[in-house]
């Protein structure tokens, strides 16, 4: 089923939540919904489910305009933030409930119910816990459990919010892998709402990057991580370093270093920022170039295969962030307080007029 | 005049520890405080009840009680009750709903409002019907043109019991469904229920034990009313009297062994009140 979200808008009160909305989701897929908390994103969700009524715009499924059609009917599977189990039920009764309150026509038998409970709670891997109560789940087991109960009504659609924020890091990465597997048996459309920029690009087929009510940019992760078309993105996505300089005639001038910006052939002598990544900074002991920036190591953290170097630079006094492999890092040998050369290997240039951050 | 009780007084057990009990002394003090007033104000009392019911002997006592107006003010007051506590009971929970599930402006004044009646005097409760319905009240011409009575009738006693026990559900739902959210009704809709089976399934089990907390205060408080129930009932005996009424028409006539046999009855009906309560404190403590 796709899904096709056309020109939605959403204020609370002053608050514009949601401003002017275009995305089409293709059948099949996995859309992430990135953004910082208030850009909009969970909103976004809970139009699509109908939890929540946009002031404009028009959300369809497929062919079939459901804007007005009420929740029950839209048959959509909603995971929520804090996984909403049913308390005082049972883990069994949980997954029941979506077939258990069908009206009696469509009800299946108590015997399908049961069978077809039993199959989503093993795909879950929770048949054990089918008379457990959801205080007696650890939170990974509870989410599980959620996800099996949305998934009982056989929805053509399923809306995660905040699917594994209130998990520790280590069940969080196992349950981000397991709900990829997941969707790539079901094939079901899914969408889901985080903040966490790794999980997005992780998980997601595409990620919808979302800030303060509109969309950013879309795209693959690799294209929103390698090609952000922001300062904004470029800042989301990772740590960013900031060289603030002018442009001139495709060239990015700081002090006295230089950095070629070819689509800014045009540019004359505009302020601009260039914006590195941390690992696209190169690091050399010696000055072989006239473009590298000098600067001195001030902290050196290890984790794991990468080495984290944070940096300051003589000319300006602002803190570099870079990272290197740990092989390179013992090849140059590099200590605190030592005096080093920067250079950014790849940078993107942005003019502040059109952004701001 | 009963305030709001808060449904559980959550009391952390205290580590007792050295550093944080007070000096022996202290807690003795304390402790015989505690037990001198509660005997003082709530036992002898208690006790006195029934043993100035059965001053004139066991037979006195059931004759009381069994008196034709005895056993009419018994009757009058739990069928008050049988109609209060039902209409409380949706009453409570229709605002509760509404003020926890939306937002809308005036919902401070509507809180406010359901407050009424605990900040306004059972008497002044009791005028208010009579200056509306009375016989020279608001709507007293036309309902003697029209043959209804409601002042001095049990429909007067049940709307002033009415006001008087209006925020007993109201005010314990309230909190509760706020706190509570509505995430599992929301959970629920995207299930594919509706919204009936969503109250029946979901809402109600979730505020059931709050809801039996408040229906047995407002139990206790539409048996126990006096003050407004006097003002519109009339006193007529075996036909508008409720048994706190009655109790006092008999001790006026110093008919002290009857007067306290039914109010003793009337503490039997506290006590198993209070156990009811208690256990449902219990309860709600273990579903945690």
């Amino acid at each position: 089923m796709s899904i096709k979200i056309q020109n939605i808008s959403k204020s609370f009160g002053s608050f514009k939540a949601l401003d002017d909305i275009h995305i089409h989701i293709k059948t099949g897929e996995l859309v992430a919904l990135l953004g910082p908390s208030g850009s909009g994103k969970t909103t976004l969700l809970r139009i699509i489910a109908g939890l929540e009524a946009a002031d404009q715009g028009s959300i369809l499924f497929g062919n079939e305009d459901i804007t007005h059609i009420r929740t029950k009917e839209r048959k959509v599977g909603f995971v929520f933030q804090h996984y909403a189990l049913f308390r005082h039920m049972s883990v069994f009764d949980n997954v029941a409930y979506g077939l258990k309150v069908r009206p009696r026509k469509s009800r299946p038998s108590k015997k399908e119910i049961e069978e077809r409970v039993y199959e989503l709670l093993r795909l879950v891997k929770l048949e054990a816990y089918a008379n457990r109560y959801p205080t007696q789940l650890s939170g990974g087991q509870r989410q599980r459990v959620a996800l099996a109960r949305a998934l009982a009504v056989e929805p053509k659609v399923l809306l995660l919010d905040e699917p594994f924020g209130a998990l520790d890091a280590k069940v969080r990465k196992d349950l981000r892998r397991w709900l990829r597997r997941l969707h790539d048996n079901f094939q079901i459309t899914s969408i889901f709402v985080t903040h966490d920029q790794e999980e997005a690009l992780d998980v997601a087929d595409r990620v919808v990057i979302m800030n303060e009510g509109r969309i950013e940019q879309i795209g693959s992760p690799e294209e929103v991580y390698d090609h952000p078309n922001s300062p904004f993105v470029y800042d989301f996505l990772g740590n960013v370093n900031l060289f603030r300089g002018r442009l001139h005639k495709g060239k990015l001038h700081q002090g006295n270093f230089q950095i070629d910006a070819p689509e800014f052939s045009d540019a004359e002598n505009k302020t601009a920022i260039g914006y590195v990544r941390p690992h696209d900074i190169s690091i050399e002991k010696e000055e072989n170039s006239k473009d590298g920036v000098s600067a001195v190591i001030k902290h050196i953290h290890v984790v794991g295969p990468i080495v984290h170097l944070e940096l300051k630079r003589n000319d300006t006094e602002e803190y570099l962030e870079a990272e290197l492999t740990k092989d390179l890092y013992n090849n140059l040998q590099l200590k605190t307080g030592e005096k080093v050369f920067v250079k950014p290997k790849q940078l993107r240039v942005f003019i502040p007029e059109d952004y701001t951050i | 005049m009963a305030g709001y009780i808060p449904m559980q007084q959550t009391n952390p057990p205290l580590e007792s520890s050295r550093s944080t009990t007070e000096p022996r002394l202290v807690r003795f003090f304390l402790i015989a405080i505690v037990i001198v007033f509660l005997s003082l104000f709530l036992v002898l009392p208690l006790i006195a009840i029934f043993v100035k019911a059965f001053d004139k002997g066991i037979d006195v006592y059931f004759a009381s009680i069994r008196h034709p107006d005895a056993l009419a003010a018994i009757k009058l007051t739990l069928i008050v009750a049988l109609i209060i506590v039902p209409l409380n009971a949706i009453f409570g929970i229709a605002a509760a709903w509404l003020v926890s599930k939306f937002d809308f402006k005036g919902k401070n004044i509507l809180i406010t409002i359901i407050d009424l009646p605990f900040a306004v005097s059972p008497v002044i409760a009791g005028l208010v019907f009579v200056l509306l319905f009375g016989t020279h009240g608001f709507l007293g011409p036309w309902l003697f043109e029209h043959d209804i009575k409601i002042i001095f009738a049990v429909p007067g006693i049940v709307l002033a019991t009415l006001f008087v026990t209006l925020p007993f559900v109201a005010r314990e739902l309230i909190p509760l469904m706020q706190a509570q959210g509505s995430a599992e009704e929301e959970a629920s809709f995207t299930l594919g229920a509706n919204g009936w089976k969503t109250f029946l399934f979901v809402t109600l089990p979730k505020i059931k034990w709050g809801l039996l907390y408040g229906v047995i205060l407002c139990n206790a408080r539409s048996i126990g009313e006096f003050g407004a129930v006097s003002v519109v009932s009339g006193h007529i005996r075996g036909l508008t009297n409720t048994m706190p009424l009655h109790i006092e028409i008999l001790y006026n006539e110093y008919q002290f062994s009857a007067a306290f046999a039914v109010a003793s009855l009337m503490s039997i009906l506290a006590i198993v009140t209070l156990v009811v309560k208690n256990f449902i404190e219990w309860k709600t403590k273990t579903n945690k």
